[in-house]
C-alpha cells in the first residue's frame, strides 16, 4: 500500500491533493476540468521547466531545452525562434488515458506570429518525427491542422481535420480540437465550431513511447513560433457547451495553491495516512475520551496536545524529548499488547521530528480499520447475483436455480459477500462456469439474440463475421473489443465452419466462450497508471453505475450514453442515475444491501434449541428474513425516508405466524403490515427477530452490543487479551443477562472494552435469543430495557429509559447516520473503505443529508463521488 | 503387418528436434476386425493442399525449378499442368476461395462454407467402403497449418457430395494427436469427435483470454493479475480433467508438445497477416505431417485432407532457407516488401508475378512449399510405410497434390485458374507416374477419370455433363 509509505513522493503527494473537485462541481464561471490529463498556463514566468497544472496523476512537466528560442513574458511564453519544448518521458498518462476513453480533447489559447508557419508548424504533438504520432495540432498557414492517429489512418495521422482556410489570424485565440469516442472530429475557435471530420478506429495502435512536446515537433524539425498562453489536453470531448465555458473562462487559471499551502495539505496527509492510524491501533483504545488513561486523550488533537497526568507527551519538533516517544520506542507502550513495528516507530519519530503537525480535530479508529490486502486494487469477480442478473440481462435466460446450485457461495468478508478481494476462484467456478454457459446458450433463441447486432447469417470472417462478432462482444463484455479480442473470438465461428458447422452452431460456441471470458466473469478495468487515481473510462463508468445502482450491467441506454461520452456530462450524468434508480432493479439491489449488512442469509442456518424455543421453525426465520426486506422496502422506497429511520420505523411486516411469535394480535393473511405506534416494545430494525437472533440462544449481550456499536455506530474493539475466559456465566434466579454483562463492565480489566458495547444492549434484554418479548427471563427474573450509549470518540455516555428511547437516540444520532452511509459506500464499491476513502465519505454523507439522508440520496452522492468517478491506478513496474 | 505397424510405435521425429514417443494404445494396433483385410492392401485416398500455387509458367521449368524438392519422388509422381479450374469462377474477386474449393472437388464453391460437391477421397471412400470404414476408424482425416481462416475453402479439402465438410480440421499437431490416437468414441462416425474439438476451441479461447489478463499488456494491477493467474490455474485443472487421454496404456507418453505457434482466431486477424520465422512453419508442419503420416501407417485413418498454408494465405516469413546444403533465398518478407501489415505478406509477390521478370521471392516461396509436401509424401515412402503387398503407401494409395491457382494475379480469371498444378500418386498402378503431363483439361475431367481409375462409379460436376476421360493420365 504505497499510501502508507513514509517515502511517499511529495510531487504525487500535492498532485493527489490537489485533485479538481468532481464531476460537475466546479463553481460557475470556472473551467471544465472534466478528463483535464496535464495543463500548462505559463505562470512560472521564468525557468526551463512548464509545470503540469492539472492535478492528475504523476505531473507531466516540460523542458525548455533551448532558452534562447524562449520569452517569458506575464502570463505566457514567446517562442520567438525554433524551441524545443518536450517531456522527459513518454506521454504516458496522456496515452493510457486516451486509448482507454477512445476519445480526446486539445485546448490551446495561442497567438500565432504570423500566418504563413506551415509544416504544419506543430503547436502541441505528441509523436516522434514527422511522419510518425498520436497526435498533433499545428499550424498550417492560415488554418489549424490536426493529425490524429487512430486504426482507421495512417502512422501520420492522415488524413487530418482542419479548419478553414483563413481561420486562423495573428489575434490570441482559444482552439479546441475534439475525437469522440464515435470518431467524430470537431474543430472549435473562440467557443464557435469551425470544423467537423471523423477519424474512424481506435487509438489501439499508438506508439507507448512518444513525448508531448509544444511548439516544435520532437525531432525538432517542424518549428512553430508565437506565443503560447495556455495548453490543456483532455481524456474526452469537450462538449459545445464546455468548450464555450473554457474559452469565457479566458487563460488565466483559478489562483493556484501556494506552496506553502500544498506543503501543510502534504503534512495533513502524512499524519492522517500514517500517524493517525499508528494512534488508532496501539494507543486509543486506553486513551481515548471515554478511557483517558493517565489522563491522557489521544484521540483529540487539544487534548493530545495538552497531554496528560505526566505532563506534554508531544514535544513538536523534539522527538527526543517527547514522553510519547520515550514510551514507545522503549515498548513500555502499548500496555499489555504487542509494540509497534519498527517501521511505525520510524514514521512516528520522523513525523515529531517534522513538527508534529496534527491535522484532524478526532482520530477515528474505524476509518483505519482495513489495511493491508484489503487496500490493493482487486478486480471484481461477478457474485453470485451480480452473475444471474448479468446473464438475465444479457441474454434473457434466467439461470437462478442452476446458478445458485452450481456456483460456490460468495463468502461473507468485511461484512459483506461482494468484497473483491475475497471472491476467489475454484476449480468449482471453472467447472460451473463452464455447465452454466452450455445451459444459458441452450435456452437461447441464439438467432434471434445475433440478430440485433446484425442482419448477417453469414458465417463469412472477412465479410461480416468479425463485425458481427464484435457488436455482440461489445454488448455481452459492457464495451468493445480490440482487435486482438475479435480476431480470438471470430476464429470460434472459423473453427466451427470448419467441422462444417453453420451460422447458428458458430454463434452458439462463441456466445459459450464469451460468457466463461474474463470480460464477462470479471469487471475488468484498467489498472494501470502511475500509482495515482485516474478518472475512470466511459465504460468502466456505465457498468460503475450499473452494478452499483441495480447489481446488474449497464443496459443499452447506458451502454449508449457511454460510446457518445454523455456520462461525462454532468447534466446527462445526473439523468441516467434519476433513470436507474426509478428501476425495479435499484430496489432489488438495496435490498441485497439490507440483506448483506444485517445478514439475513444466517436465519436459514439457525437452529436454535429445540427445547428451549419449540416454536421455532424454518418458516419463522423466512418470515423474519420477509419481514425485514419489506420493511426495508416500504421505509427506503415506499415512504422514502432517510435511512436511518429504518432504525425507529413504527410499522412492520409479519405473516400471522410471526405476529403470533412477537406477541401481537395477528391480522388476516392478507394483511401483513403492522402499525406499531402504540406497541412500546417493537419498532425499528433491532427490534425485529432478524437482528435480535444475532444475540443466540443466551440473547447475548455481547454479540448483540457488539453489532450495534460495528454495525450501527462503526466503533472499533479490539479482541479479547489472550487468555481471558470468554465463556459467559449462565444466567439464574437473581442474575440476569444484564447483570452479568454490568458485572464485566465493571471489571477493571474487561471493562475498558465492554463498557464500549455491552450497554447498548441493555435496551434489548427483554427480547429472548429467537426475538420473543418477555417481561421476565425464564427464572423469574424482571427485565430492563434501560441502559445508556457510548457513541465511539465522545466522552460521555447518554443515558436511555427504554428500548424505544434507545431506538429514537440510534435514528437522530450522526454517527449512525455516517455509518449507514459507510456501509452502503462499501457495498457499493466491493471494498473496505480506507483511510484515504474517509474524505470522500465524509462528502458523500454531507452530499446526501442534504438531500434527504434517503436511499436514493446516498446512492446518487456515491456514484458522484472521486470513489466512483476515480480509479485507483498501480505503477508499471519494470 | 502388425510386425511393421509395431514397429511404428518407436518414435517419432519432428523437425525442430521435438520428440514423441508414440502411445502405446492398443487399438493403434490393428484391430481384430481388420486381420482379415490386412492382408490386401487398403484403398485409401488423401488430399494435399498448399496455399497460392505455382503460377503457370513456372510450372514448365520442371524439376529444374521450383520443383526441385519434388524430384526424388518424381518416378512415384504423375505431375499434370494445364487443369482449368475456371469453372469454379464465381461473381466477384474470389479467386483465392474459388481455386482452392476447386481443388480437389472441382467445383465452384456453395457459400461460404460448403463446397459444391465432393471431393476425390469422399468419392473413393463411399465407392470402396458402402457400408463404412472398419469400426474403430478415423472415418476422415482433415488437418492442417494455415493462418487464413476466413471461408473455410481455403483450408479445408474433404468433402461429403452434399458439399458440407466431411471431417473437423485438426489445426494443430495435438488436436490432430487427440483426434487419432484419443479416447474419444470414434465409433459415432466422427460427432463426438467434433463436439470435443469445437469444445476444445471454445476452450482455448477462454484460456488465451485469461492469458491475456494475467500477462505483461493485461490492464490489471499485481493483484488483480494474480486473481486471474489463478484462475487460470483452475482452468488448466479443469482442462486437465475435461480432456485426460484416458485411452493411454501406463507408461505411454502423453500430447505432443502445446503448439507454439498462433492458432484459433489469433492466426488470422483479419487478413492482416501475421509474423512468422521459416524455422517455426516448418517444424509445426512437420509434427503435423509425421502425425498424419503415422495415422495412415497404423490404419486409423484413410481417407482425409492435409493442408499446408491456406489459399491468399497472409504470412510475412523470415528465415534462412536452404535445400539441399545450399542456401536458396533468405525470407524477410515485410523487409523485401517495405511495408506493413497484409501489403507486407508474401502473397504479394503472387499477386505482383510477372513472368518477364525473375519472381525471387515467390519462386523462393514456392520452393519451400515444395520441400514441405515433399517432406510430407516422404513419410509415407519410408520403412514404417510398407504394406502388405511390400509397396509403400506412397505407391499404394491416391494421393492428390493441388493448390489454388495457376497465376495469381486477379485481373484475368481465365489466366489465374486455368493451368492449375496438379500430380497423382500411382494408386496402386492405376496411374501413370514418372512423368510431367501437359494435360490441358478441366479439372473435372481429370478428377472423374481418376475416380473411375479407382472403380468409382459416381462422378463429380453437373450430372448432364458428358464425361470425358483423359487417358493419358493412366498407366
Amino acid at each position: 500500500m504505497n499510501s502508507m509509505c513514509p517515502q511517499v513522493s511529495l510531487a504525487i503527494l500535492l498532485s493527489v491533493l490537489a485533485s479538481p473537485p468532481a464531476n460537475g462541481s466546479q463553481p460557475p464561471g470556472s473551467r471544465n476540468s472534466d478528463g483535464l490529463l496535464v495543463m500548462y498556463d505559463f505562470s512560472e514566468g521564468s525557468g526551463q521547466i512548464l509545470h503540469d497544472r492539472s492535478g492528475t496523476g504523476t505531473p507531466l512537466d516540460l523542458t525548455i531545452e533551448n532558452s534562447p528560442a524562449v520569452k517569458w513574458s506575464e502570463g505566457h511564453l514567446n517562442i520567438a525562434s525554433s524551441a524545443s519544448i518536450i517531456s522527459r518521458k513518454p506521454a504516458k498518462k496522456i496515452i493510457d488515458a486516451v486509448k482507454k476513453s477512445n476519445a480526446i480533447s486539445i485546448e490551446v489559447w495561442l497567438k500565432p506570429i504570423n500566418d504563413s508557419l506551415a509544416g504544419p508548424a506543430r503547436i502541441v504533438s505528441v509523436s516522434a518525427d514527422p511522419s510518425n504520432r498520436n497526435v498533433t495540432l499545428g499550424q498550417d498557414t492560415t488554418a489549424y491542422d490536426v493529425r490524429l492517429r487512430a486504426t482507421g489512418t495512417d502512422k501520420n495521422g492522415l488524413p487530418s481535420t482542419a479548419s478553414p482556410n483563413g481561420s486562423l489570424n495573428r489575434k490570441l485565440q482559444h482552439v479546441v480540437f475534439t475525437r469522440d469516442p464515435k470518431g467524430a472530429t470537431r474543430i472549435y475557435i473562440d467557443g464557435k465550431s469551425v470544423a467537423s471530420g471523423k477519424v474512424t478506429g481506435d487509438f489501439n495502435n499508438w506508439d507507448n513511447n512518444y513525448r508531448l512536446a509544444l511548439a516544435n515537433e520532437a525531432s525538432k524539425d517542424r518549428p512553430w513560433r508565437g506565443e503560447l498562453h495556455l495548453i490543456a489536453v483532455y481524456s474526452r470531448a469537450l462538449s459545445a457547451k464546455h468548450v464555450q465555458q473554457n474559452f469565457a473562462a479566458g487563460t488565466q487559471l483559478q489562483t493556484p495553491t501556494s506552496p506553502a499551502e500544498a506543503l501543510a495539505k502534504a503534512r495533513a496527509h502524512v499524519f492522517e495516512t500514517q500517524i493517525a492510524p499508528i494512534f488508532a491501533r496501539h494507543c486509543i483504545e486506553c486513551h481515548d475520551s471515554a478511557v483517558t488513561k493517565g489522563g491522557l486523550d489521544l484521540s483529540r488533537k487539544t487534548a493530545a496536545l495538552a497531554g496528560g497526568e505526566s505532563g506534554h507527551v508531544i514535544a513538536p519538533g523534539k522527538a527526543s524529548e517527547s514522553l510519547l516517544w520515550e514510551s514507545v520506542s522503549s515498548n513500555e507502550m502499548p500496555k499489555n499488547r504487542a509494540p509497534l513495528s519498527d517501521g511505525e516507530k520510524a514514521a512516528l519519530k520522523q513525523w515529531l521530528e517534522s513538527g508534529a503537525n496534527w491535522s484532524v480535530e478526532r482520530i477515528d479508529p474505524a476509518i483505519y480499520l482495513h489495511e493491508g490486502h484489503s487496500g490493493e486494487v482487486w478486480v471484481q469477480r461477478l457474485t453470485v447475483p451480480e452473475y444471474i442478473q448479468t446473464v438475465q440481462s444479457a441474454v434473457d435466460v434466467d439461470i437462478a436455480k442452476e446458478a445458485m446450485e452450481i456456483l460456490p457461495r460468495d463468502l461473507r468478508t468485511d461484512g459483506f459477500s461482494n468484497t473483491a478481494y475475497n471472491l476467489n476462484i475454484d476449480l468449482k467456478h471453472v467447472e460451473a462456469y463452464a455447465k452454466l454457459a452450455e445451459i444459458i446458450v441452450s435456452r437461447m433463441d441464439v438467432l434471434k439474440f445475433a440478430a440485433r447486432f446484425s442482419k448477417s447469417q453469414k458465417l463469412s470472417t472477412d465479410d461480416t463475421m468479425r463485425d458481427h462478432v464484435a457488436s455482440m462482444g461489445k454488448w455481452l463484455f459492457r464495451g468493445p473489443l480490440n482487435q486482438r479480442e475479435i480476431n480470438k473470438f471470430s476464429g470460434i465461428t472459423t473453427t466451427v465452419a470448419s467441422a462444417g458447422g453453420d451460422f447458428k452452431e458458430a454463434m452458439s460456441y462463441t456466445i459459450e466462450a464469451m460468457l466463461q471470458s474474463p470480460r464477462f466473469v470479471y469487471r475488468i478495468e484498467s489498472q494501470r497508471g502511475d500509482g495515482t487515481e485516474h478518472p475512470v473510462g466511459e465504460w468502466e463508468l456505465a457498468s460503475r453505475l450499473s452494478y452499483i445502482i441495480w447489481g446488474a450491467p449497464p443496459d443499452e441506454s447506458l451502454l449508449q450514453a457511454a460510446q457518445q461520452g454523455d456520462l461525462f456530462d454532468p447534466e446527462k450524468f445526473d439523468s441516467h442515475v434519476k433513470r436507474m434508480l426509478k428501476d425495479p432493479r435499484a430496489i432489488q439491489q438495496s435490498e441485497r444491501f439490507a440483506a448483506e449488512w444485517l445478514n439475513l442469509g444466517r436465519l436459514a442456518n439457525l437452529r436454535p434449541n429445540a427445547t428451549r424455543f419449540p416454536g421455532w421453525n424454518a418458516e419463522l426465520a423466512k418470515d423474519m428474513q420477509q419481514e425485514t426486506l419489506a420493511y426495508f422496502t416500504e421505509v427506503v422506497w415506499t415512504q422514502d425516508r432517510p435511512l436511518a429511520n429504518l432504525l425507529n420505523a413504527q410499522l412492520t411486516f409479519a405473516t400471522p405466524r410471526l405476529a403470533k411469535h412477537y406477541g401481537l394480535q395477528p391480522n388476516d393473511d392478507e394483511d401483513v403490515r403492522y402499525d406499531l405506534t402504540s406497541v412500546p416494545s417493537r419498532g425499528g430494525l433491532l427490534t425485529q427477530g432478524s437482528v435480535l437472533t444475532i444475540g443466540g440462544d443466551e440473547a447475548s449481550m455481547v454479540s448483540r452490543g457488539l453489532f450495534v456499536l460495528q454495525d450501527l455506530l462503526r466503533g472499533t474493539i479490539n479482541a479479547p487479551p489472550p487468555c481471558v475466559n470468554t465463556t459467559p456465566p449462565p444466567t439464574k434466579s437473581g442474575v440476569t443477562q444484564r447483570g452479568i454483562a454490568e458485572g464485566r463492565v465493571a471489571d477493571a480489566n474487561c471493562g475498558v472494552c465492554h463498557v464500549r458495547f455491552e450497554p447498548l444492549a441493555y435496551g434489548l434484554e427483554k427480547f429472548d435469543g429467537v426475538g420473543a418479548y418477555h417481561e421476565k427471563d425464564e427464572h423469574g427474573n424482571a427485565l430492563r430495557d434501560d441502559g445508556e450509549v457510548l457513541v465511539p470518540g465522545e466522552a460521555k455516555p447518554v443515558a436511555y429509559n427504554s428500548s424505544r428511547e434507545l431506538m429514537d437516540f440510534l435514528a437522530n444520532n450522526k454517527r449512525v447516520q455516517e455509518s449507514l452511509t459507510w456501509k452502503l459506500t462499501q457495498f457499493a464499491l466491493g471494498r473496505p473503505l480506507l483511510a484515504k476513502d474517509a474524505s470522500s465519505v465524509a462528502e458523500i454523507h454531507a452530499s446526501a443529508q442534504k438531500q434527504g439522508g434517503t436511499y436514493p440520496a446516498l446512492i446518487h452522492a456515491i456514484v458522484t463521488s472521486n470513489l466512483v468517478l476515480q480509479s485507483r491506478t498501480e505503477p508499471d513496474q519494470k | 503387418m502388425t510386425k511393421s505397424v509395431i514397429n511404428r510405435r518407436t518414435m517419432l521425429r519432428g523437425a525442430a528436434a521435438v520428440t514423441i514417443g508414440l502411445p502405446f494404445l492398443e487399438e493403434m494396433l490393428l484391430p481384430h476386425a481388420l486381420a482379415a483385410e490386412s492382408a490386401t492392401v487398403p484403398v485409401r485416398a488423401f488430399n494435399v493442399f498448399f496455399g497460392l500455387g505455382i503460377p503457370a509458367p513456372l510450372q514448365t521449368e520442371g524439376f529444374d525449378g521450383v520443383l526441385e524438392p519434388l524430384k526424388p519422388l518424381s518416378n512415384k509422381l504423375l505431375i499434370m499442368r494445364g487443369v482449368d479450374q475456371v469453372r469454379a469462377d464465381q461473381k466477384g474477386i474470389n479467386a483465392h476461395y474459388d481455386g482452392a474449393t476447386a481443388a480437389f472437388t472441382a467445383q465452384p464453391p456453395d457459400g461460404e462454407a460448403k463446397a459444391g460437391g465432393a471431393s476425390i477421397d469422399q468419392v473413393i471412400r463411399r465407392s470402396a467402403y458402402p457400408n463404412g470404414l472398419p469400426p474403430g476408424m478415423v472415418p476422415t482425416l482433415v488437418g492442417g497449418t494455415f493462418f487464413r481462416r476466413s471461408r473455410i475453402g481455403r483450408y479445408v479439402h474433404s468433402y461429403n457430395p452434399d458439399g458440407t465438410v466431411a471431417g473437423t480440421m485438426q489445426e494443430s499437431p495435438r488436436d490432430l494427436f487427440e483426434r487419432v490416437f484419443g479416447s474419444v468414441d470414434v465409433n459415432d462416425d466422427g460427432k463426438d469427435a467434433r463436439r470435443t474439438r469445437l469444445k476444445r476451441s471454445v476452450l482455448d479461447t477462454v484460456v488465451d483470454e485469461y492469458k491475456f489478463y494475467q500477462g505483461s499488456n493485461s490492464p490489471l494491477g499485481s493483484t488483480s493479475k494474480a486473481r486471474v493467474a489463478e484462475h487460470l490455474e483452475r482452468i488448466r485443472e479443469y482442462e486437465e480433467r475435461a480432456y485426460a487421454m484416458k485411452g493411454n496404456a501406463p507408461g505411454a507418453p502423453g500430447l505432443p508438445p502445446e503448439s507454439r505457434l498462433l492458432h484459433g482466431g489469433s492466426a488470422d486477424p483479419g487478413g492482416e497477416g501475421i509474423d512468422i520465422t521459416l524455422d517455426e512453419l516448418s517444424a509445426e508442419w512437420r509434427l503435423m505431417a509425421d502425425l498424419y503420416a503415422l495415422a495412415i501407417q497404423t490404419d486409423r485413418t484413410r481417407f482425409g485432407a492435409l493442408t499446408f498454408l491456406a489459399a491468399g494465405e497472409r504470412i510475412r516469413l523470415k528465415g534462412d532457407y536452404e535445400y539441399a546444403g545450399r542456401k536458396v533465398f533468405e525470407f524477410d518478407d515485410a523487409g523485401q516488401r517495405k511495408k506493413s501489415g497484409s501489403a507486407a505478406c508474401s502473397h504479394e509477390w503472387w499477386h505482383e508475378f510477372d513472368e518477364k521478370k525473375k519472381n525471387e521471392q515467390l519462386r523462393a516461396h514456392v520452393h519451400m512449399k515444395m520441400r514441405e509436401v515433399a517432406y510430407f509424401l516422404n513419410r509415407l515412402d519410408d520403412k514404417d510405410s510398407l504394406d502388405a503387398n511390400g509397396k509403400t503407401i506412397l505407391d499404394n494409395a491416391l494421393i492428390t497434390i493441388s493448390t489454388e491457382s495457376g497465376d495469381g494475379r486477379h485481373n484475368d480469371v481465365k489466366r489465374e485458374l486455368s493451368g492449375v498444378f496438379h500430380a497423382i500418386t500411382g494408386a496402386g498402378g492405376r496411374f501413370k507416374t514418372g512423368d510431367i503431363l501437359d494435360v490441358n483439361a478441366e479439372g473435372v475431367d481429370v478428377y472423374n477419370t481418376m475416380l473411375t481409375a479407382m472403380g468409382c462409379t459416381s462422378h463429380l460436376g453437373p450430372n448432364q455433363r458428358e464425361i470425358k476421360a483423359i487417358d493419358a493420365i493412366r498407366s
